[in-house]
């Protein structure tokens, strides 16, 4: 299994970025979490890092190389975290419980499964197209959703009916297992990035360019439509590169959000561990490889 | 080593659509070669031929891998590989660029931008030879090791580290540009299997942990190959290799010769660069550059008469073991 992944995450026009993401891995599985914790309550950004920190513990607990089945773990997980932002109202007695959005995805034995909840989201990128997005848990794209049009009467996108933290069971949409081919691109984001720039600008950038590039690239276009009092941005993208070896090929560490506990186990498991032969197809299909980046390099010096 | 090296391709051959002029150099890893292409422009291409493992008879395009040895080649394959692909990714003037990769003779060629001009080991060679107070000029060196250390980030923010930095392998190229070649060692952080690749390192630039082959290495070992490399423009030699340092370090001792001639500041560089802790040094290459671009008055501090003459002291003691190690010869690679 290798992957290349890139995350940013910028603060805006913001007083505060209440946006928190990361990931880990061991060989065999990863797991990709993005939380925006949400204003109009307390300590957003205290319920979107109770979430990261719950989920990457259970995983590192379950994923023993693998978690057995990503579904039922990350709707466990999210619940847990759900739970555990309660409890921290209650022991400190807030009159109103932070709340925050949710997108995580596991990729183990070449597919993906995620689970998101609010309007946090998640996007599958395949040959330059938009192969799936979460649908947010806003009115307004349920109603989109219920009447099947693409364009629809404004409604605020902002009110969602559903995220983690508050009094009501939150109702999680989980997706998966998808089976994914090397090149695909799996992008979580807050919308601080889908409210300034729309999906056809997100895909385009994103099929263009490895995510390294693409990740800074829709951050900064995101900021800059957002403009002076614009939203926390909060990008975490990967590519799924080959199915064989597991090991980031690219990969910088978060910015700013939890860097110590989360962000990376830089080598989980031996690189490589099985010294296994090379065949001739793979022979050939390393130059191929080598040669395609070669490419991409050239074509973006120009 | 003992065994007779695999002999390389004749000047003439026809190897993916290039014409071999003639050999560049040689490896543990392979050979280099100057090639041109149909157009008459010039490359080199790296053949992947480990003289350990494989052997080539004179004459011969095929190389022969012995069965016994068959499954360690093919690693080093993958290694190779490895080496193209993080290139590959790497678009930066300070850094060898990779422009293609191919498949014949029953193993794979590497084609990298040929360049002219020379490595700063002929330059440190010629600069010293004209016995001067200063091998460079503190500004020189100051641009120079800006240049490398640009394209050493971008390496390691590949996760590659370059394992193998030494004045004859950064190139300065006829236009002037600095230019990190060879990446031959990079491999090594990737495949872990210690048994196939036997320790490389140039003593005097090789990091202390570079000799215990644990996982202490990191951004910081190339780090101290830098550091060591800054000396030897200063000074003119390598430095001490770190065993001997382990043993007796007299690096500041040499490091306080060149007092006055370069600013504390660059002698302090060196120093934080070539600690024996690797926690010591700058964890990072962006640290370093920040230490390094500071250009605010340079103050230079002269020595006091104990010094200079616990120095003179030091001179004639060392004098006589110098004869015995010989002239020191940068940058020889141990296998």
């Amino acid at each position: 299994m290798r992957f290349s992944v890139f995350q940013l995450s910028r603060i805006g026009g913001r007083a505060m970025n209440e946006d928190r993401m990361g990931y880990c891995y061991t060989h065999e599985s990863g797991l990709f979490v993005l939380a925006d914790g949400m204003g109009g309550h307390p300590e957003g950004e205290v319920a979107a890092q109770i979430v990261l920190d719950t989920v990457s513990a259970l995983y590192h607990k379950e994923a023993k190389p693998r978690v057995g089945n990503p579904a039922e773990f990350l709707a466990g997980a999210v619940l847990a975290a759900h739970y555990r932002i309660i409890r921290h109202a209650l022991q400190k007695g807030m009159l109103d419980t932070p709340r925050t959005t949710l997108v995580a995805a596991v990729v183990q034995g070449a597919s993906a499964t995620w689970v998101h909840c609010g309007d946090s989201r998640l996007y599958l990128v395949r040959d330059g197209e938009l192969l799936l997005r979460t649908r947010d848990h806003s009115f307004l794209e349920q109603e989109q959703e219920r009447a099947g049009l693409k364009e629809f009467e404004p409604v605020n996108r902002n009110i969602l009916y559903t995220c983690l933290g508050s009094p009501t069971k939150p109702s999680l949409g989980i997706a998966g297992p998808f089976a994914l081919r090397q090149g695909d691109k799996l992008m979580l984001c807050s919308d601080g990035l889908w409210g300034s720039l729309s999906d056809a600008q997100i895909v385009g950038q994103l099929s263009a360019q490895s995510v390294a590039k693409a990740v800074p690239t829709l951050v900064d276009s995101a900021l800059l439509a957002g403009g002076e009092h614009g939203d926390n941005v909060t990008v975490l993208a990967m590519e799924w590169e080959t199915p064989d070896a597991f090991a980031p090929t690219r990969q910088k560490p978060a910015d700013g959000a939890m860097e110590s506990s989360f962000a990376s186990t830089l080598d989980a498991g031996g690189l490589d561990a099985e010294a296994d032969d090379l065949d001739d197809a793979m022979i050939e299909r390393s130059i191929a490889e080598i040669n395609a980046a070669i490419r991409r390099s050239a074509a973006k010096k120009t | 080593m003992s065994k007779v090296k695999p002999s390389s391709l004749p000047p003439d051959t026809m190897i993916g659509g290039y014409r071999v002029e003639r050999k560049l150099s040689a490896g543990g890893f392979g050979v280099v070669y100057l090639a041109v292409d149909s157009e008459g422009q010039q490359f080199a291409i790296k053949e992947y031929l480990p003289s350990s493992l494989a052997t080539r008879a004179a004459g011969e395009l095929l190389p022969q891998v012995l069965p016994e040895k068959l499954s360690l080649y093919r690693l080093g394959l993958k290694s190779f590989f490895e080496e193209g692909r993080s290139l590959a990714q790497i678009s930066h003037g300070s850094v060898v660029s990779v422009l293609n990769f191919f498949r014949e003779n029953e193993t794979v060629y590497m084609v990298m931008n040929y360049l002219e001009g020379g490595t700063l080991q002929d330059y440190i060679i010629t600069a010293r030879d004209l016995k001067k107070t200063k091998v460079f000029r503190e500004s020189t060196i100051r641009s120079l090791f800006d240049e490398i250390l640009r394209g050493l980030r971008i390496v390691h923010q590949h996760k590659m580290l370059h394992l193998d930095i030494k004045p004859a392998n950064i190139f300065i190229t006829d236009d002037n540009r600095a230019v990190m070649i060879d990446f031959g060692a990079a491999r090594e952080v990737l495949s872990k299997e210690g048994n196939f690749i036997r320790p490389m390192y140039t003593p005097g630039f090789a990091a202390p942990e570079m000799y215990r082959r644990d996982s202490s290495m990191g951004p910081w070992t190339d780090i101290y190959a830098i550091g060591a490399c800054i000396y030897a423009s200063m000074q003119g030699y390598p430095p001490n290799d770190a065993p001997q340092r382990i043993e007796k370090d007299r690096l500041s001792l040499a490091l306080s010769r060149l007092r006055g001639v370069y600013s504390d500041n660059l002698i302090e560089v060196v120093q934080w660069c070539m600690a024996l802790d690797p926690l010591a040094r700058p964890q990072s290459v962006f640290a370093l550059q920040k230490e390094l671009s500071r250009e605010s008055a340079r103050r230079y501090t002269k020595l006091t008469v104990s010094e200079r003459v616990r120095l003179q002291f030091d001179s004639v003691v060392s004098d006589t073991k110098k004869t015995a190690r010989k002239a020191s010869v940068l940058g020889t690679r141990f296998k």
